[in-house]
């Protein structure tokens, strides 16, 4: 019999539980959820490359266009980046602590002028 | 137990500079080196480096030797500022020993060697001398110090250290390689 009672109750439980549910995925609930991703998407992102015992991490770095990257040197020794290919742009020198903010507009390759083994790649997806 | 005997006497930053006492000409019986000694160890051959750095800025006139010695001149001096904040904070005052005489023995020579030449020699024996003497220093600090340091400060200094090193071995080379082409 007891057991008979548990098969009874259940489904008004489960019904209870979906009117909770159903509740709580109303269109409205749903809107202000999308909200903020919809603002999201048209932000650029902020992304981090650190200079650490003498390497950029990460080696490459995927981002987006108009994404902006923040270099940070962690080293004892001052670093700077300069574009590889064209020598388009580079930093002014970062000594321990210093950041330095590239936007990015195309992919391209990047090194350390100052420490010309240092390399890294920007990847405009 | 010989690494073991010098971890148990010797400071942190002791153990960071004793990386010298593998230099060519020092065998690790040499290795019984008090605190101030080490430390003046320490500071002596990265003064050495800054020292042939000057040389160079001297005598060459290819702007890509003069570009490396004023790194040499700039990191090692930023290494011998590290130092010598974790010796203040230590409490430990460099003191002059046989090892540090040695490697000024040797640098003396070295710089004499430098002195002696002019043009592309001098570049090349400047940068040759700079791969030799990187070298020895990384295979000191990265085979002994650091598989041997339990300190975690004195590991992440020694491990920055080592790391800047290479990145010079790695530019000296560059130009070993382009002066060989």
């Amino acid at each position: 019999m007891r057991s008979y009672k548990v098969k009874f109750i259940n489904p008004v439980v489960l019904l209870l539980l979906c009117l909770l549910m159903l509740h709580g995925c109303s269109p409205g609930s749903d809107q202000e959820a999308e909200k903020p991703a919809a603002i999201e998407e048209k932000r650029p992102t902020m992304h981090s490359v650190e200079m650490l015992q003498m390497k950029f991490y990460p080696i490459e770095l995927k981002v987006k266009k108009g994404d902006k990257i923040v270099f940070v040197n962690h080293d004892i020794v001052t670093h700077d980046i300069r574009e590889e290919s064209k020598k388009a742009w580079n930093s002014s020198p970062m000594s321990e602590g210093q950041t330095w903010i590239l936007e990015a507009t195309e992919t391209v390759n990047y090194y350390c002028s100052i420490h010309p083994v240092m390399k890294g790649k920007i990847v405009v997806e | 137990m010989k690494h073991t005997m010098i971890t148990r006497n010797i400071g942190p930053v002791a153990i960071t500079l004793s990386v010298l006492i593998t230099f060519p000409g020092f065998s690790q019986e040499n290795a019984k080196l008090s605190d101030p000694e080490v430390a003046s160890v320490a500071v002596v051959a990265n003064q050495i480096d800054i020292s042939y750095a000057e040389i160079a800025k001297k005598k060459s006139k290819d702007p890509e030797v003069l570009k490396f010695a004023e790194t040499m001149i700039n990191d090692h001096t930023a290494v011998i500022e590290k130092v010598a904040a974790l010796t203040k904070k230590l409490g430990v005052t460099p003191k002059d020993n046989d090892v540090s005489k040695k490697l000024l023995a040797d640098a003396k020579k070295t710089k004499e060697m430098l002195g002696s030449k002019s043009g592309d020699a001098f570049n090349k024996a400047y940068v040759d001398n700079e791969v030799t003497y990187h070298k020895a220093v990384i295979d000191a600090v990265d085979g002994l110090l650091i598989p041997e340091t339990d300190n975690e400060e004195l590991k992440a200094l020694l491990q920055n250290v080592v790391a800047a090193l290479k990145a010079h071995l790695g530019h000296a080379e560059m130009l070993q390689k382009n002066m060989h082409k």
